[in-house]
Protein backbone atom coordinates (compact mmCIF):
# COMPACT_ATOMS: atom_id res chain seq x y z
CA UNK A 1 0.00 0.00 0.00
CA UNK A 2 1.93 3.31 -0.79
CA UNK A 3 1.66 5.92 1.80
CA UNK A 4 2.18 9.85 1.37
CA UNK A 5 4.78 10.42 3.56
CA UNK A 6 4.88 13.89 3.20
CA UNK A 7 2.29 16.65 2.09
CA UNK A 8 3.42 19.29 -0.14
CA UNK A 9 2.42 21.98 3.18
CA UNK A 10 5.07 20.12 5.31
CA UNK A 11 7.44 19.99 2.35
CA UNK A 12 7.01 23.52 2.21
CA UNK A 13 7.15 24.09 5.81
CA UNK A 14 11.08 22.10 5.85
CA UNK A 15 11.89 24.06 2.63
CA UNK A 16 11.42 27.17 4.54
CA UNK A 17 11.89 26.30 8.24
CA UNK A 18 15.34 24.30 7.40
CA UNK A 19 16.36 24.45 4.15
CA UNK A 20 16.29 27.98 4.02
CA UNK A 21 16.35 29.57 7.04
CA UNK A 22 19.11 26.83 8.50
CA UNK A 23 21.34 27.69 5.11
CA UNK A 24 20.77 31.80 5.93
CA UNK A 25 21.63 30.80 10.14
CA UNK A 26 24.68 28.88 8.89
CA UNK A 27 25.72 31.52 6.29
CA UNK A 28 25.31 34.55 8.86
CA UNK A 29 27.50 32.72 10.99
CA UNK A 30 29.72 31.65 9.09
CA UNK A 31 30.14 35.51 7.62
CA UNK A 32 30.56 37.23 11.03
CA UNK A 33 33.41 34.33 11.87
CA UNK A 34 35.16 35.12 8.55
CA UNK A 35 34.76 38.90 8.98
CA UNK A 36 36.38 39.05 12.32
CA UNK A 37 38.87 36.25 11.69
CA UNK A 38 40.26 38.09 8.78
CA UNK A 39 40.43 41.17 9.97
CA UNK A 40 43.44 42.08 11.47
CA UNK A 41 44.03 45.85 11.80
CA UNK A 42 46.80 47.07 9.11
CA UNK A 43 48.05 43.79 8.65
CA UNK A 44 44.95 42.94 7.14
CA UNK A 45 46.20 44.91 3.76
CA UNK A 46 47.19 41.20 2.32
CA UNK A 47 43.41 40.72 2.06
CA UNK A 48 43.79 38.84 -1.24
CA UNK A 49 41.40 38.36 -4.03
CA UNK A 50 40.24 34.96 -3.05
CA UNK A 51 39.37 36.00 0.18
CA UNK A 52 37.24 39.20 -0.45
CA UNK A 53 35.62 37.03 -3.10
CA UNK A 54 34.80 34.13 -1.22
CA UNK A 55 33.19 36.44 1.46
CA UNK A 56 31.25 38.72 -0.87
CA UNK A 57 29.87 34.95 -2.14
CA UNK A 58 28.98 34.12 1.52
CA UNK A 59 27.46 37.18 2.24
CA UNK A 60 25.44 37.42 -1.09
CA UNK A 61 24.33 33.99 -0.23
CA UNK A 62 23.30 34.56 3.25
CA UNK A 63 21.00 37.35 1.83
CA UNK A 64 19.75 35.35 -0.81
CA UNK A 65 18.70 32.78 1.37
CA UNK A 66 17.14 35.46 3.79
CA UNK A 67 14.53 36.45 0.88
CA UNK A 68 14.21 33.07 0.00
CA UNK A 69 13.05 32.62 3.52
CA UNK A 70 10.83 35.08 4.18
CA UNK A 71 9.09 35.02 0.84
CA UNK A 72 8.37 31.52 1.07
CA UNK A 73 7.48 31.76 4.34
CA UNK A 74 4.68 34.86 3.93
CA UNK A 75 3.68 33.63 0.44
CA UNK A 76 3.63 29.62 0.79
CA UNK A 77 3.54 28.48 4.33
CA UNK A 78 1.77 31.45 5.97
CA UNK A 79 -1.59 31.24 4.45
CA UNK A 80 -2.51 27.54 5.42
CA UNK A 81 -1.73 28.29 8.30
CA UNK A 82 -4.11 31.00 8.81
CA UNK A 83 -6.82 29.60 6.73
CA UNK A 84 -9.96 29.44 8.49
CA UNK A 85 -11.65 26.31 9.14
CA UNK A 86 -15.32 25.78 8.47
CA UNK A 87 -18.37 26.79 10.47
CA UNK A 88 -18.53 23.72 13.59
CA UNK A 89 -14.97 21.52 12.36
CA UNK A 90 -13.90 19.85 15.80
CA UNK A 91 -10.98 18.79 14.11
CA UNK A 92 -8.74 21.80 13.71
CA UNK A 93 -5.45 19.75 12.97
CA UNK A 94 -5.29 20.90 9.50
CA UNK A 95 -5.93 24.69 10.78
CA UNK A 96 -2.78 25.66 12.63
CA UNK A 97 -3.88 29.08 14.06
CA UNK A 98 -7.24 28.23 15.02
CA UNK A 99 -5.75 25.10 16.62
CA UNK A 100 -3.77 27.65 18.41
CA UNK A 101 -6.25 29.80 19.64
CA UNK A 102 -8.78 27.44 20.32
CA UNK A 103 -6.84 26.46 23.70
CA UNK A 104 -5.89 28.97 25.91
CA UNK A 105 -2.38 27.32 26.61
CA UNK A 106 -1.38 27.87 23.13
CA UNK A 107 -2.94 31.32 22.10
CA UNK A 108 0.69 32.81 22.88
CA UNK A 109 1.85 30.70 20.23
CA UNK A 110 -0.06 33.00 17.57
CA UNK A 111 -0.38 35.91 19.25
CA UNK A 112 3.21 36.40 20.41
CA UNK A 113 5.48 33.92 18.81
CA UNK A 114 3.53 34.06 15.02
CA UNK A 115 2.70 37.26 15.05
CA UNK A 116 6.46 38.15 15.86
CA UNK A 117 7.51 35.59 13.06
CA UNK A 118 5.55 37.68 10.68
CA UNK A 119 7.70 40.85 10.75
CA UNK A 120 11.29 40.41 12.55
CA UNK A 121 12.42 38.45 9.74
CA UNK A 122 11.84 40.87 7.20
CA UNK A 123 13.96 43.18 9.60
CA UNK A 124 17.02 41.24 9.36
CA UNK A 125 16.54 40.41 5.44
CA UNK A 126 16.34 43.89 5.17
CA UNK A 127 19.64 44.95 7.16
CA UNK A 128 21.06 41.33 5.29
CA UNK A 129 20.63 43.12 2.14
CA UNK A 130 22.62 46.42 2.79
CA UNK A 131 25.61 44.40 3.89
CA UNK A 132 25.41 42.53 0.37
CA UNK A 133 25.22 45.47 -0.91
CA UNK A 134 28.53 47.19 0.51
CA UNK A 135 30.26 43.57 0.11
CA UNK A 136 29.57 43.59 -2.89
CA UNK A 137 30.96 47.37 -3.50
CA UNK A 138 33.69 47.50 -1.19
CA UNK A 139 34.68 44.25 -1.69
CA UNK A 140 38.20 43.49 0.22
CA UNK A 141 37.92 46.87 2.09
CA UNK A 142 34.98 45.19 4.28
CA UNK A 143 37.46 42.70 5.58
CA UNK A 144 40.69 45.84 5.67
CA UNK A 145 38.74 48.74 6.72
CA UNK A 146 38.18 48.87 10.41
CA UNK A 147 35.16 50.90 10.66
CA UNK A 148 33.60 49.17 7.45
CA UNK A 149 34.09 45.90 9.33
CA UNK A 150 32.89 46.59 12.67
CA UNK A 151 29.51 47.85 10.91
CA UNK A 152 29.23 44.96 9.03
CA UNK A 153 29.55 42.39 12.10
CA UNK A 154 27.23 44.78 14.03
CA UNK A 155 24.45 44.70 11.40
CA UNK A 156 25.26 41.03 10.78
CA UNK A 157 25.06 39.82 14.65
CA UNK A 158 21.86 41.91 14.44
CA UNK A 159 20.50 39.61 12.27
CA UNK A 160 22.37 36.35 13.65
CA UNK A 161 19.84 37.35 16.58
CA UNK A 162 16.47 38.36 15.31
CA UNK A 163 16.75 34.87 12.52
CA UNK A 164 17.75 32.74 15.35
CA UNK A 165 14.84 33.97 17.68
CA UNK A 166 12.01 33.91 14.40
CA UNK A 167 13.81 30.42 13.83
CA UNK A 168 12.65 29.14 17.56
CA UNK A 169 9.89 30.28 17.49
CA UNK A 170 8.89 28.83 14.51
CA UNK A 171 10.17 25.22 16.18
CA UNK A 172 7.57 26.20 18.82
CA UNK A 173 4.42 26.68 16.60
CA UNK A 174 5.42 23.99 14.15
CA UNK A 175 6.26 21.57 17.21
CA UNK A 176 2.56 22.51 19.06
CA UNK A 177 0.65 22.83 15.50
CA UNK A 178 2.65 21.34 12.74
CA UNK A 179 1.23 21.70 9.07
CA UNK A 180 0.77 18.67 8.14
CA UNK B 1 50.62 34.40 -6.22
CA UNK B 2 47.71 35.86 -5.61
CA UNK B 3 47.41 34.34 -2.49
CA UNK B 4 50.27 36.66 -1.20
CA UNK B 5 49.16 39.40 -3.06
CA UNK B 6 49.27 42.78 -1.04
CA UNK B 7 45.84 43.90 -2.98
CA UNK B 8 44.39 46.49 -0.42
CA UNK B 9 46.23 49.79 0.19
CA UNK B 10 43.41 52.22 0.02
CA UNK B 11 40.98 53.14 3.27
CA UNK B 12 37.42 53.40 3.59
CA UNK B 13 38.51 57.29 3.85
CA UNK B 14 39.91 57.57 0.49
CA UNK B 15 36.99 55.57 -1.16
CA UNK B 16 34.28 57.42 -0.42
CA UNK B 17 31.56 55.71 2.33
CA UNK B 18 28.80 57.55 1.21
CA UNK B 19 27.47 54.44 -0.62
CA UNK B 20 27.86 51.94 2.49
CA UNK B 21 26.19 54.47 4.81
CA UNK B 22 23.38 54.78 2.71
CA UNK B 23 22.44 51.69 2.78
CA UNK B 24 23.13 50.94 6.53
CA UNK B 25 20.86 54.01 7.42
CA UNK B 26 17.81 53.69 4.49
CA UNK B 27 17.91 49.86 5.94
CA UNK B 28 17.24 51.26 9.27
CA UNK B 29 14.98 53.40 8.25
CA UNK B 30 12.97 50.89 6.31
CA UNK B 31 13.15 48.47 9.33
CA UNK B 32 11.72 51.17 11.43
CA UNK B 33 9.21 51.88 8.74
CA UNK B 34 7.86 48.57 9.04
CA UNK B 35 8.21 48.66 12.68
CA UNK B 36 5.71 51.54 12.53
CA UNK B 37 3.47 50.14 10.25
CA UNK B 38 2.74 46.87 12.59
CA UNK B 39 2.29 48.76 15.30
CA UNK B 40 0.07 51.08 13.90
CA UNK B 41 -2.17 48.14 12.97
CA UNK B 42 -1.82 46.87 16.37
CA UNK B 43 -3.02 50.29 17.63
CA UNK B 44 -5.61 50.51 14.64
CA UNK B 45 -4.97 53.16 13.59
CA UNK B 46 -3.73 52.01 10.04
CA UNK B 47 -4.87 49.48 7.65
CA UNK B 48 -2.57 48.68 4.71
CA UNK B 49 -4.80 46.17 2.25
CA UNK B 50 -3.37 42.54 1.34
CA UNK B 51 -1.57 42.53 -1.62
CA UNK B 52 -2.10 38.31 -1.43
CA UNK B 53 -5.87 37.93 0.28
CA UNK B 54 -4.20 34.30 1.49
CA UNK B 55 -1.66 35.82 3.04
CA UNK B 56 -3.73 38.23 4.48
CA UNK B 57 -2.84 41.81 6.03
CA UNK B 58 1.50 41.12 6.11
CA UNK B 59 1.53 40.86 2.58
CA UNK B 60 0.65 44.20 2.39
CA UNK B 61 2.86 45.56 5.35
CA UNK B 62 6.24 44.31 4.53
CA UNK B 63 5.37 44.86 1.22
CA UNK B 64 4.74 48.29 1.87
CA UNK B 65 8.28 49.01 4.09
CA UNK B 66 9.78 47.36 1.31
CA UNK B 67 8.72 49.90 -0.92
CA UNK B 68 9.86 53.04 1.80
CA UNK B 69 13.37 51.31 2.04
CA UNK B 70 14.52 50.78 -1.49
CA UNK B 71 12.38 54.55 -2.04
CA UNK B 72 14.88 56.05 0.60
CA UNK B 73 17.70 54.17 -0.37
CA UNK B 74 17.57 55.35 -3.54
CA UNK B 75 17.92 59.00 -2.22
CA UNK B 76 20.26 58.76 -0.17
CA UNK B 77 22.59 56.74 -2.57
CA UNK B 78 22.62 59.51 -5.11
CA UNK B 79 22.75 61.94 -2.92
CA UNK B 80 25.90 60.38 -0.44
CA UNK B 81 27.65 57.88 -3.15
CA UNK B 82 30.70 60.59 -3.49
CA UNK B 83 31.07 61.61 -0.03
CA UNK B 84 32.30 61.18 3.30
CA UNK B 85 29.30 60.01 5.85
CA UNK B 86 30.21 60.10 9.44
CA UNK B 87 30.16 56.72 10.38
CA UNK B 88 29.81 57.23 14.12
CA UNK B 89 26.60 59.48 14.00
CA UNK B 90 25.44 56.66 10.58
CA UNK B 91 25.83 53.96 12.74
CA UNK B 92 24.37 55.82 16.24
CA UNK B 93 21.28 56.47 14.20
CA UNK B 94 21.06 52.92 12.55
CA UNK B 95 21.02 51.81 15.81
CA UNK B 96 18.61 53.72 17.50
CA UNK B 97 16.13 52.99 14.56
CA UNK B 98 16.73 49.02 14.20
CA UNK B 99 16.25 49.13 18.11
CA UNK B 100 13.26 50.94 17.47
CA UNK B 101 11.94 48.91 14.59
CA UNK B 102 12.22 45.92 17.21
CA UNK B 103 10.76 46.85 19.63
CA UNK B 104 7.36 48.21 17.81
CA UNK B 105 7.39 44.60 16.11
CA UNK B 106 7.58 42.84 19.97
CA UNK B 107 3.58 41.90 20.56
CA UNK B 108 3.76 42.54 24.22
CA UNK B 109 4.70 45.76 23.82
CA UNK B 110 1.54 46.80 21.65
CA UNK B 111 -0.69 46.93 24.74
CA UNK B 112 1.48 49.60 26.46
CA UNK B 113 0.80 52.35 23.40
Amino acid sequence: METNLFTDRSLWTMMHGIVLSGAALMALTAAIFSLRMLYAGKASNTVTKIQSRYMVSLIVFMATMLWLTVIVGTYITFPPYRAVPPEGLTDLSMYPKAMLQANAGTTWLHSFAMESKEHVPWIATILATAVAFISVRYRSLMISDDKLNKLATWLLGICLVLVSYAALLGVFVNKVAPLD
Amino acid sequence: METQEKLNTQTVEEVKNGAAMAAVLAAAIGSFALGLIVLFKALDLLSIPAIYEPSGGVSGRTTLAVIIWLIVWGILHFRWKDRQISYQNTLMLSLILIGGSIVFTFPPLWGLF
